[in-house]
């Protein structure tokens, strides 16, 4: 935890040495809710009923929506990203000859960068607020679990993306496909509900699907972890299957960069 | 006898007990290939990077691996670094085999990554130091002890708290050879660690890493160079690998002599081809140039003198005695291309 957190530090140091651009990036974000506040107002009548039982209002829908979306990309995104750019610097030939355990070194590289997206959805969400979105703030610390299992359900597509980049020098289509059936068929703009026929079905297979039905409940109606136990605890088992099967291919493509000589080759 | 024009430095003890024990090291790597070749159904090509390689280092050794870009140097110092498993053979650092014990291999060698850019430029030198201290385990107070010892190793305690993008290559590359030192490893790869400095600079790292990394540590040292002179300079021992086999393994004094250190160049005047051939002819001289004289009728021969500088004597006194002047008589240093092509020729006749 240490060494993953001193990992973090360094790229937050890095990060923040930009100054200007650290504090524009977050002006820009409170600045991007305003056309979110309007044109969700435009709607609130047409999307009033469709998104009853996950929260009243629709600016809110959508800003809880849009929240967790980038916590998703950030997390699918930040380790890849973060390991190709230790490659072609030489850090990771560095840090793979220290006596740091993988997972240390792949929560590291990630983590500041998915800490910064839920730090931003935070600031996400109080500028809404601000703007007058129904948020159960008392229900803040209920929704943390969830957020925390979001990150933990997509966290395998990030380590499988890796173990492509570690093997093969390449992304592969996983992360894209991934974020563009969450931004449209996870219930970010609308629920998925309202999908029409067998393409709703693909939603099923989407974590952010779950999440989203879990966390607007607590987040904007004020419901507690209970009630939203079903979604939960798929969550939680897609979460344990498929971060093992990650762990497993990652290590066979450690195996398989060794072999062929990809390991911190740059 | 160190090497003609080499930087005299004091000699660190050498252990009888190997640090690294090398035997029958092979390793491939695949081709790539297009398309048509992957669905030929041909089997996939390899490229030998490594081939039999097999020899000792011993604890407090500084040990050179010379050979030109391509030869295998890299590959040998990742498999060392455990970043590349080899295809047979064994790699054992103190002790522990590299494909079976890696973590303890890792707890015991450093590589010193010579690029610049594998620094966080963005941190300052104190904050790359701290960042590698908590990956190697250090922590607290031992930790900042050992980033102050060694940042004053370094000569950089001035410049710590300045970001690393503003730091000159010298500089850097003592950051990094900092950065490996911070967990005491017993074993130190070094790859061209030179390869981005001046002549100056150079030489000055050069002692640096000598007397202060592995004199004053007590580090063992594989160096990777392409640059047969620094080999020479630094090195007890050196070993050559060309196109992925080690062709030559010797004491730097013996392989220096053996392969170059005979080689000189005599400025004379008139160019007596007489004087030449009874000296080649008695064995005085071998594999003589003689270049075409220059405007004030000097003409520079170069040729292996048989005993070095004994033979050079023999020499100079058999020119003055047919009353030929003799202006200058010097060594001539090797290049790698050289130094090679004899190794080669003398690994061929064996």
């Amino acid at each position: 935890m240490h060494k993953a957190w001193a990992l973090i530090r360094s790229n937050w140091l890095a990060a923040s040495s930009y100054k200007l651009s650290f504090m524009f990036s977050f002006g820009s974000l409170i600045l991007s809710v305003v056309p979110i506040f309007f044109i969700s107002g435009a709607l609130q009548k047409t999307m009033a009923d469709v998104i009853k039982g996950q929260g009243d209002q629709y600016f809110a829908f959508l800003v809880v929506g849009l929240i967790a979306l980038n916590v998703v990309s950030s997390t699918v995104n930040a380790l890849p990203s973060g390991l190709q750019t230790a490659t072609s610097t030489g850090t990771l030939e560095a840090m793979l000859a220290t006596p740091t355990s993988l997972s240390a070194l792949l929560a590291g590289l990630s983590g500041y960068e998915v800490l910064l997206s839920l730090l931003r959805g935070f600031v996400m969400l109080v500028a809404a607020g601000l703007l007058g979105a129904h948020v159960a703030w008392l229900r803040l610390g209920a929704s943390i679990p969830i957020i925390a299992l979001v990150v933990l359900a997509h966290l395998p597509i990030a380590i499988l993306t890796a173990a492509m980049v570690l093997a093969f020098r390449t992304r592969g289509p996983l992360p894209q496909i991934v974020m563009l059936a969450s931004t449209f068929l996870g219930g970010v703009y609308y629920p998925t509900t309202v999908i029409p026929g067998w393409i709703e079905s693909i939603s099923a297979f989407l974590p952010l699907t779950y999440g989203l039905k879990a966390l607007r409940p607590v987040l904007l109606e004020g419901r507690s972890l209970t009630a939203v136990w079903r979604d939960v605890s798929i969550l939680l088992a897609f979460t344990a299957v498929t971060l093992a099967a990650s762990v497993v291919a990652f290590r066979a493509a450690l195996g398989y960069a060794r072999r062929v000589g990809n390991l911190a080759q740059y | 006898m160190a090497p003609t024009g080499a930087t005299a430095y004091v000699t660190p003890a050498v252990s009888s007990s190997p640090a690294v024990v090398l035997r029958g090291l092979t390793k491939s790597f695949p081709k790539q290939r297009g398309w048509r070749a992957m669905f030929s159904g041909k089997a996939r090509e390899s490229v030998r990077a490594l081939t039999d390689v097999s020899c000792e280092v011993r604890a407090g050794e500084f040990f050179g691996l010379l050979g030109e870009n391509g030869a295998g140097k890299t590959t040998l110092f990742k498999i060392l670094a455990t970043l590349v498993t080899p295809d047979s053979g064994s790699a054992v650092v103190g002790g522990h085999d590299v494909s079976k014990e890696p973590s303890h291999v890792r707890e015991l060698l450093a590589p010193v990554i010579a690029d610049e850019r594998s620094l966080h430029w963005r941190l300052s030198g104190l904050e790359n130091m701290r960042l590698f201290a908590a990956l190697h385990g250090l922590r607290g107070a031992q930790a900042t002890r050992r980033i102050e010892e060694l940042l004053a190793l370094v000569n950089l305690v001035e410049a710590a708290d300045r970001l690393v993008s503003g730091y000159s290559s010298g500089m850097k590359q003592r950051l990094l050879v900092a950065r490996t030192l911070l967990a005491r490893p017993s074993v130190l790869l070094l790859d061209e660690p030179t390869r981005s400095l001046d002549p100056i600079s150079a030489r000055s790292f050069r002692q640096f890493l000598r007397e202060d990394v592995a004199l004053a540590q007590g580090c063992t040292v594989l160096l990777a160079t392409h640059n047969a002179e620094e080999a020479f300079e630094l090195c007890d021992r050196v070993g050559v690998l060309h196109r992925g086999r080690l062709v030559a393994t010797g004491a730097t004094p013996e392989l220096a002599r053996e392969v170059g250190e005979d080689r000189f160049a005599i400025w004379i005047r008139p160019a007596d081809q007489a004087a030449i051939d009874t000296l080649a002819a008695r064995g005085v001289m071998r594999e003589v140039k003689v270049a075409e004289p220059d405007a004030e009728g000097w003409s520079r021969i170069e040729c292996d003198l048989r005993g070095g500088l004994d033979g050079a004597a023999e020499a100079i006194a058999f020119f003055s005695l047919r009353g030929v002047s003799v202006a200058r008589c010097e060594p001539v240093k090797l290049s790698l291309a050289d130094l090679l092509e004899r190794v080669l020729a003398r690994h061929a006749n064996a």
